[in-house]
């Protein structure tokens, strides 16, 4: 058999250690429902070790997961529609869907030559049976290679989580296998709404949030077409990241709301993308994703939907596009503030219809994930993952890119990259000058073999 | 037609003369005697105390005399206690908890359920209506192999589980008792679906050292009843063995037996069937004792095999599509009726007081030669036992008992909360019983136990023992950790 091949493969439930008060529901904010069509995906990477017996960690794992739910009876429960047609979960104490694997070689050998088909296969995803009560919302895949090290996926429906709740939810479990207590748990809250309540929603300091979200929800589903897309993940240090500040001029104080690594990695990827899909000089219709719950004063523990999405755009850039571009976007940041997403919520309980849009399936999207380190979710006996890998699917249109924190040990500005394109842009995107100019390295590319 | 006493309860009247007979009957001995010897009491005193004296001396006794009484008397008393059966003591016992992570609660259950059968919604509503109706709780646990979807039941995995269970089932009875493997003289384990070869008797053997002149039994096959059985076995070893000791295992292993196919008749012991498992040590040290934990005093089997329906009722056969499994009939509650009133009968005159077994003539006699339209008397057990032990084969089996005895709801706790608790743990759901009635602090000496155990064959067997001593509400078993949220209300049908 060769390297990279399941071995096999079985699928059971892991069940929570504590049975659930029989009765309780789980009510999904407005942010949640819009993201019913989305599913997060993550894949976390440990190295090996030698003194473990093969399928001694699986176990392991399984069991302590089972504890680690007993905490989020969200994610156990089933879904199902309320009265007014709304999705609720039923906190029915069903379980976690659990696949366990094994692949031949080693985790080292894997990451030498995984590519998005083979990373993809390290979590496992069902997307919604016909019948939803009967349906696992989260799925665990735990695979063991032979040789050495232990990949873990996990993937949920992004209605009821984004990946800055999965991430915090994956430590949350790691943290009960080192001190058998959790030292995150959650926070169930409803989002916060505006103060005023008889305040006319159309009038307010910033209606543009509302107007993308308006229009986003009435323009149809883009077809999900047979387009083949790639993933590139590109890991930019520390220094390279400074570089990258300066080139792009990005200027003003890193505070609550704003990252200036974040908004000259996009800049970046923004100049650089509209220089491949051929956009004629003018720079790509791109919408980013952020993380709001600094913004809105909730806790980081936050389980649900959070992130907030908003339009950038430039008409046009002249030879500097990068410094205009991260002009641009640190605008746009800096205008999503509390009132500015309060009045979106308020907007859309008001305008509360039916149909659930494909939040990231018409622009390029570009997500800020900065707000968690998955690097600290460490396992007991085991050190900290080797890498860590998001995905936001289904990816459709232009594609997406998603910046998030690399290993503490890089230094607090070094980030890790992942740009889901096109196939054939996405062999172009590693050969483009202007990122070449900062040489990041290549974790994971279009190899072909 | 002449009504029986216990209609005419709600009479306070008739309630204190069927008192007074009770109390009549049963001290018999104590009332005539009582008379006769304040008779007696009152002649000597009238004599005097020189007439006394004058009368014993004209009783002329010599030495051969007195010593050929003598030697009577101390005859017939060694005749006597030699010939007493020994006293069988039930020193201490432990019971299986499986570990949380194999926890099965409905929703995993329906769903599993469903996507094993997804060619047949049939199967699965039909599964899901004796879920709801089965008394079983959330926290009942399936061996891992059955977690899988489809369940992987390999030969293994049910070794593995039968190590599982009856190991720990095993430490935890060493540690309770304090035994030495070394110091087990007879072994018999019981596990009705799963035998291999060597058997699970050999693999404890093999596991703890034990002593190479051990006399070691493995049944299988017996069904539910099979623990019962057990006990009776080694009662009869330890007659014929003095100063022994004998652990008895009982479990079920559920691993290989899962049914994967969709015949109503055979998905019904996959609904109720649990991981469970218990070890008992019993002895016929007269050191024992001090300690021990109860006595056994009578064993009682019913086979009614002989009977056709009775043999077929509860049988293992193939379906149409191959797949094995264990097809119960309709006729199961009234076979099992008519199982336990054999044993009733067998059981009744052992037991019951008195002033019962006077009743219950009179009411036989009175059907046989006056009127055959009696209603046949059904005598009180609830004065012949203060706990019972029902096995939890299922809410049907507990409510007809129930009926049939006349049971208060108090009675039938203990076998409703470990069907609940636990599910049907097959031979070893009475011991979660009896566990269930120390945890509460209920088990005080002199208190009279009845164990009750149904089984494929058609078999009823009973047990009846009595508390040696107040048990102590301990801080380890089974039901350590849940005991305070227990009796639940149990609804009649859960909403799934």
């Amino acid at each position: 058999m060769a390297e990279g091949t399941f071995i096999f493969m079985v699928k059971r439930t892991v069940v929570s250690t504590g049975p659930v008060e029989p009765g309780k529901f789980c009510h999904l904010s407005v942010l949640d429902r819009l993201m019913e069509q989305n599913q997060v995906k993550i894949v976390y990477y440990y190295p090996s070790r030698a003194d473990v017996e093969p399928g001694e960690w699986i176990e392991k794992l399984g069991d302590s997961f089972a504890s680690a739910i007993t905490n989020f009876p969200i994610i156990t429960g089933r879904l199902q529609k309320n009265t007014e047609g709304h999705w609720i979960v039923k906190c029915n104490d069903g379980g976690v869907r659990m696949m366990e694997a094994k692949v031949k070689g080693s985790v080292e050998d894997w990451l030498k030559n995984v590519d998005r088909e083979k990373e993809l296969k390290l979590v496992y995803w069902e997307d919604m049976s016909p019948k939803p009560y009967y349906w696992s919302t989260f799925y665990l895949q735990v695979t063991e290679f032979e040789n050495g090290g232990l990949a873990i996926g996990l993937s949920c429906t992004h209605l009821l989580a984004d990946p800055i709740c999965a991430t915090m939810f994956f430590k949350a479990w790691a943290d009960t296998t080192l001190s058998g207590i959790m030292s995150t748990p959650p926070f169930f809250y409803s989002l916060p709404l505006s103060k005023a309540d008889n305040k006319n929603p159309n009038q307010g300091s910033y209606t543009d949030l509302i107007d993308y979200y308006k229009s986003s929800i009435e323009r149809p589903t883009p077809l999900i077409t047979n387009q083949k897309y790639a993933t590139i993940t590109l890991s930019f240090t520390d220094p390279m990241v400074r570089d990258c500040i300066a080139m792009a001029q990005a200027t003003g104080a890193s505070d609550k709301s704003r990252s200036l690594a974040f908004e000259a990695l996009a800049a970046l990827f923004w100049v650089c993308l509209s220089k491949i899909k051929g956009t004629n000089g003018r720079l790509l219709k791109m919408s980013l994703c952020s993380d709001m719950r600094n913004v809105l004063g909730l806790d980081q523990r936050f389980f649900g939907n959070c992130m907030v999405y908003n339009k950038v755009h430039l008409e046009s850039a002249g030879e500097n596009m990068l410094p205009e571009a991260s002009k641009a976007i640190g605008e746009v940041m800096k205008k999503m503030n509390a009132e500015g997403i309060k009045d979106l919520i308020y907007w859309l309980q008001c305008n509360d219809n039916q149909t659930v849009p494909l939040m990231n399936g018409y622009d390029f999207m570009c997500a800020n994930l900065e707000g968690v380190n998955p690097y600290l979710a460490t396992f007991k006996d085991r050190i900290e993952p080797l890498r860590v890998s998001y995905y936001v699917e289904p990816v459709t249109g232009p594609g997406q890119v998603l910046i998030f924190r690399s290993a503490p040990g890089e230094g607090p500005l070094s980030r890790v990259a992942m740009a889901t394109l096109p196939e054939d842009e996405a062999a172009k995107l590693c050969e483009d000058d202007l990122i070449q100019r900062f040489s990041p390295t290549v974790l994971m590319g279009t190899n072909k073999n | 037609m002449p009504p029986i006493l216990p209609d005419f309860c709600n009479s306070v009247k008739l309630k204190y003369v069927k008192l007074g007979y009770q109390y009549l009957v049963n001290h018999i001995l104590t009332l005539t005697l009582i008379p006769v010897m304040a008779g007696i009491v009152i002649e000597l005193l009238r004599l005097g105390p020189e007439e006394i004296v004058n009368l014993w001396n004209s009783l002329h006794f010599d030495l051969v005399q007195i010593l050929c009484s003598c030697f009577f008397i101390i005859f017939t008393a060694t005749v006597y206690f030699m010939s007493k059966p020994r006293s069988i003591y039930l020193v201490d016992y432990a019971c299986y908890k499986p570990p949380v992570t194999c926890r099965v609660p409905f929703a995993t259950f329906m769903e599993h359920s469903r996507l094993n059968l997804i060619n047949n919604p049939k199967s699965v509503e039909f599964q899901m209506r004796i879920l709801e109706r089965s008394g079983l709780g959330e926290e009942t646990c399936l061996p891992p192999a059955i977690h899988y979807i489809p369940p992987t039941p390999t030969m293994e995995a049910a070794r593995g589980e039968a190590e599982i269970v009856i190991f720990s089932a095993m430490d935890s009875l060493f540690k309770k008792t304090g035994l030495k493997p070394k110091d087990i003289d007879i072994l018999i384990v019981n596990c009705s679906l799963f035998s291999p070869t060597p058997s699970l008797s050999a693999m404890v053997i093999n596991k703890y050292k034990l002593r190479s002149n051990i006399k070691s039994f493995n049944l299988s096959g017996m069904g539910c009843s099979a623990g019962l059985i057990s006990i009776d076995l080694a009662r009869d070893l330890l007659q014929a063995h003095p100063n022994s000791n004998a652990v008895v295992i009982s479990t079920e292993i559920i691993t290989p037996n899962y049914y994967k196919g969709n015949e109503r008749a055979m998905l019904l012991p996959n609904c109720l069937f649990r991981m469970g498992g218990a070890a008992i040590l019993l002895s016929n040290h007269h050191s024992e004792r001090w300690r021990a934990k109860y006595r056994l005093v009578h064993v009682v089997r019913t086979h009614k095999g002989a009977d056709d329906k009775a043999y077929r009722c509860v049988f293992e056969e193939e379906d149409k599509e191959s797949k094995v499994g264990i097809s119960l009939s309709k006729d199961l509650m009234a076979i099992a009726g008519e199982a336990l009133k054999s044993n009733i009968t067998t059981i009744g005159p052992l037991v019951l007081p008195a002033s019962e077994q006077l009743l219950f003539l009179l009411t036989l006699i009175g059907r046989k030669i006056f009127n055959p339209k009696w209603k046949p008397y059904i005598p009180d057990f609830k004065q012949a036992f203060e706990h019972f032990c029902i096995h939890a084969g299922g809410r049907a089996v507990i409510d007809e008992l129930q009926k049939n005895l006349q049971l208060s709801a108090e009675h039938v706790e203990a076998s409703r909360m470990t069907l609940h608790r636990f599910g049907n743990t097959s031979s070893s759901s009475l011991w979660y019983e009896m566990s269930y009635l120390e945890a509460k602090g209920r088990m005080k000496k002199g208190d009279r136990i009845w164990q009750i155990a149904f089984g494929s064959g058609f078999k009823c067997n009973s047990a009846v023992w009595k508390c040696n001593r107040t048990i102590k509400v301990q801080t380890d078993g089974p039901w350590a950790d849940c005991i305070d949220r227990y009796p639940v209300h149990i609804p009649e049908v859960v909403k799934l």
